[in-house]
C-alpha cells in the first residue's frame, strides 16, 4: 500500500472515533496524538519526496487518466509538512483555549475535517477531486466559523458562507465547462492535452476565468477579498488562527498548480492579470490594515497583503520567482498563525482586542511579548526571521526578471507592514496604560487564566519561524527544486500518466 | 402522544406499517444499487423518510426507542464501514478502494456477487440515515414537537 492515502485516513479515523467517544479529555488526548501522527507522516512523506521527487497512488487501481490520482511532488509535500506543523500547534492551543462546551460538542471533529480537506487538496491529482476536497474543507469551516452561535460570529459566518459558496459555484462551473471541452479531469492529462493544442483557442477562456475567480475568492486576492476581513475576527481565536494558516493558502496552492500546469500556455493574457492582482492585493491589504484598530482585523487584512507577495512571485514565472513564492507561502502560514495565536491569548487575558484599550502587556507577560515580536517582525521581514528570507527572495526574483517597479512596490509594502506591526507592538505590549488612566480603574484587569498549552503551541511555531529564517538556505534550495519541477511540468505529466 | 384524547388509531397503525415497508424497500434499493438504479444514498433517504413519518406521529422519543442507537452513532458506524471498505483491499496488496468481489452460491437465491462496494454503500446508507435523523430530531426538539 502506498503511503499517500494515509494523509486522508488519519484525520478520517479521528472523525470516526470522535463520534463514539464522549469523554472530553480522551478526545483531547486523541486529537493531540493523531495530530502528532499526521506530523510524523508529513515529515516522512517530505523525506521520501525530497529523495525520490514524486509519489503517486491510483485510487481503486484504475489507471491514470480515468481513475483518481493522488500525487505529491515537492511543492505539495512542503505544503503538507508546513500545514501539519500549523495544525499540531493549533490543536495544542485549542485544548486550552476553546471552552468546554465547544470541546464537548466535537470541536476537534471539525478541525480534523479541515485537516482532511487541506491534505486532500494538496495531494489531489484530479481537478474534480480537488473540488471535492475544497468542499470537505469548506463544510468543516462553515461549521467551525458559526460554532457556538455568538451574535458577531453569525454575522461573520453568513458573509463567509455566501461568498465561499459563490466561489465553489464558479469553481465547479469552470470544471464543468473544461470537462465538456477536454473530456478529462486528470490534471496531468489536461496539461498534456493543453500542450498539444499549441495555440490557445479562446474557447477555454470562460472555464479558466471561472477557475481563476474561484481560486481568487478562496485565496482572498484583490477584487475578491472582502469576505476575509469581514469574518476572520469573529470566531474563537484558535479557529481564526487555523483558518488564517490553512484555508486561503489552499486557494493559492491550487492557483499555482493550475497556472504552472496549463494557464501558462497563454501567459501573455494571464501574466499581467495575475501580476496586477498580486500588486493590488499587496498594496490595498496593507493600506487598509494600517487604518484598523482591532488586533485581529489588522492581522486579517495582512493576510491579503501577504498573499499578494506569493502571487507576484508566481507572476514572475521564473524558477527563482516560484521558489520565492513557495518559501513565502510556508513562512506566511507559520508567522500568521502564530500572530493569531498571540492575539487569541491577549483576548483571553483582557476580553478585548481593541488596540486602544490594551497596553502594558510586555511587563507582565514578557514571553508572550517575545513570541508576538517574533511572528510580527517575521511578517514585517526583519533579518534573522523567516520573513526576511521570504521577502528577500521575492524582491531578488523581481529584480532578476526585470520587474524593478514591482520589486520596489514589494519593498514599500514591507515598510507599511513594519509600520502596522509596530503599531500593534506599541499599543498592545509597550504602551503604559497607567499614565493615561491614572486611577486603578481596573482597566488593566487580567483574567490570569492558565495558558501552559497555549504558550507551548506558540513556542513551537516561533521556533519554526526562527529555524526557517536561520536555515533559510537549505529550505530555499528545496523550494528551488520544487519550483524547477513545477516549471518543467513535463516531468509531472510523465510521472502521473506513465 | 401526550394528549390521549386526540389519538388516531388508524393513523398510528398505518404509520407503523408504513415505516416497516419503507425500511424494507430501502434495503431492497441498497442491495440492487450497484448495477441498477438505487444504492446507499437513495436507500438511506427512503429509510429515513419512514423514520421521520414515525417521529411526526409518535414523537422523537418513541422513534429513539424504535431505532435503539443514537443517530450520531449511525454516522459513526457508517463512516467506519466506509473506512473498512476502503482499507480492506490493502490487505490483499492492491490500492485503496479497489473493488474486491466474491461469488457465492446460496441455495435459494442463486449465485450472489458480493464485494467491498456493498460494504461502502451500506456505510453511505447508515451515514445518510444518521445525518437526516440528527437534523430532523434536533429541529423537532427545538420546535417542541413532542
Amino acid at each position: 500500500m502506498s503511503i499517500l492515502p494515509l494523509l486522508i485516513i488519519v484525520p478520517f479515523t479521528f472523525i470516526i472515533l470522535a463520534l463514539f467517544i464522549h469523554h472530553v479529555r480522551i478526545k483531547n488526548a486523541l486529537s493531540l496524538i493523531l495530530g502528532l501522527t499526521n506530523f510524523a507522516l508529513a515529515f516522512y512523506i517530505l523525506k521520501i519526496v525530497h529523495n525520490a521527487g514524486m509519489l503517486k497512488t491510483q485510487m481503486g487501481s484504475w489507471p491514470a487518466p480515468y481513475g483518481i490520482t493522488l500525487v505529491a511532488d515537492r511543492f505539495s509535500a512542503f505544503m503538507i509538512f508546513i500545514s501539519a506543523i500549523v495544525f499540531l500547534a493549533v490543536t495544542l492551543y485549542s485544548i486550552q483555549s476553546i471552552d468546554k462546551e465547544r470541546l464537548k460538542n466535537n470541536y476537534f471533529l471539525f478541525t480534523y475535517g479541515i485537516l482532511m480537506g487541506v491534505n486532500g487538496s494538496f495531494i489531489a491529482g484530479d481537478i474534480f477531486n480537488l473540488y471535492v476536497w475544497f468542499e470537505v474543507m469548506l463544510m468543516s469551516s462553515f461549521i467551525l466559523i458559526s460554532f457556538g452561535g455568538e451574535k458577531a460570529q453569525l454575522e461573520g459566518s453568513i458573509k463567509y458562507l455566501i461568498l465561499n459558496l459563490i466561489s465553489s459555484f464558479f469553481f465547479v462551473a469552470g470544471i464543468g465547462i473544461l470537462y465538456g471541452k477536454m473530456g478529462s479531469l486528470n490534471l496531468a492529462d489536461l496539461a498534456l492535452k493543453f500542450s498539444r493544442i499549441g495555440d490557445f483557442p479562446s474557447l477555454f477562456e470562460p472555464s479558466l476565468i471561472l477557475l481563476l475567480v474561484g481560486f481568487a475568492i478562496k485565496g482572498a486576492l484583490f477584487p475578491f477579498f472582502f469576505w476575509l476581513p469581514a469574518s476572520y475576527h469573529t470566531p474563537p481565536p484558535a479557529v481564526s488562527a487555523l483558518f488564517a494558516g490553512l484555508l486561503t493558502k489552499v486557494g493559492i496552492y491550487s492557483l499555482i498548480r493550475i497556472y504552472t500546469l496549463f494557464l501558462h500556455h497563454y501567459d501573455y493574457f494571464w501574466n499581467p492579470i495575475i501580476l496586477w492582482m498580486g500588486i493590488l492585493s499587496m498594496v490595498i491589504g496593507v493600506i487598509t490594515a494600517t487604518s484598523q484598530f482591532d488586533f485581529r482585523k489588522i492581522l486579517s487584512f495582512h493576510i491579503i497583503s501577504q498573499v499578494g507577495y506569493v502571487i507576484i512571485g508566481l507572476a514572475f514565472y521564473t524558477i527563482s520567482g516560484l521558489a520565492a513564492a513557495i518559501f513565502f507561502l510556508g513562512h506566511n502560514m507559520l508567522s500568521k498563525t502564530n500572530a493569531f495565536l498571540v492575539a487569541g491569548w491577549v483576548h483571553r487575558e483582557r476580553n478585548t482586542l481593541s488596540l486602544k484599550d490594551l497596553g502594558d502587556m510586555f511587563n507582565k507577560h514578557t514571553l508572550w511579548g517575545i513570541l508576538f515580536f517574533i511572528s510580527a517582525f517575521s511578517l514585517a521581514g526583519l533579518p534573522p526571521l523567516s520573513g526576511f528570507a521570504g521577502k528577500y527572495l521575492i524582491i531578488k526574483a523581481g529584480i532578476e526578471s526585470n520587474q524593478i517597479i514591482v520589486a520596489m512596490v514589494a519593498l514599500f509594502v514591507g515598510l507599511f507592514t513594519l509600520f502596522s506591526m509596530t503599531k500593534i507592538w506599541i499599543e498592545v505590549f509597550w504602551k503604559n496604560t497607567k499614565n493615561e488612566k491614572n486611577d486603578s480603574e481596573q482597566r488593566i484587569k487580567s483574567n490570569g487564566l492558565p495558558y501552559r498549552y497555549m504558550i507551548t503551541a506558540s513556542i513551537i511555531l516561533a521556533l519554526s519561524i526562527i529555524v526557517m529564517g536561520v536555515w533559510a538556505k537549505p529550505i530555499a534550495e528545496f523550494c528551488e527544486t520544487a519550483a524547477t519541477d513545477l516549471l518543467n511540468n513535463q516531468k509531472y505529466i510523465n510521472f502521473v500518466l506513465g | 402522544m401526550n394528549n390521549r384524547s386526540l389519538r388516531n388509531i388508524i393513523l398510528e397503525k398505518i404509520v407503523g406499517l408504513f415505516m416497516r415497508v419503507m425500511v424494507i424497500f430501502s434495503i431492497y434499493l441498497l442491495l440492487r444499487g450497484h448495477n441498477n438504479p438505487g444504492g446507499g444514498f437513495i436507500g438511506g433517504i427512503i429509510a429515513s423518510t419512514g423514520f421521520i413519518f414515525y417521529a411526526i406521529i409518535f414523537g422523537t422519543d418513541s422513534l429513539q426507542k424504535v431505532i435503539k442507537i443514537k443517530p450520531q452513532s449511525f454516522i459513526g458506524i457508517g463512516l467506519l464501514l466506509v473506512l473498512v471498505a476502503a482499507l480492506l483491499p490493502t490487505l490483499f496488496s492492491t490500492e485503496m478502494l479497489t473493488g474486491l468481489w466474491i461469488k457465492a452460491d446460496v441455495p435459494v437465491l442463486g449465485t450472489l456477487h458480493a464485494g467491498t462496494p456493498l460494504i461502502f454503500d451500506t456505510g453511505v446508507y447508515a451515514v445518510v440515515i444518521g445525518v437526516i435523523l440528527t437534523i430532523v430530531i434536533s429541529i423537532m426538539e427545538v420546535l417542541k414537537w413532542n
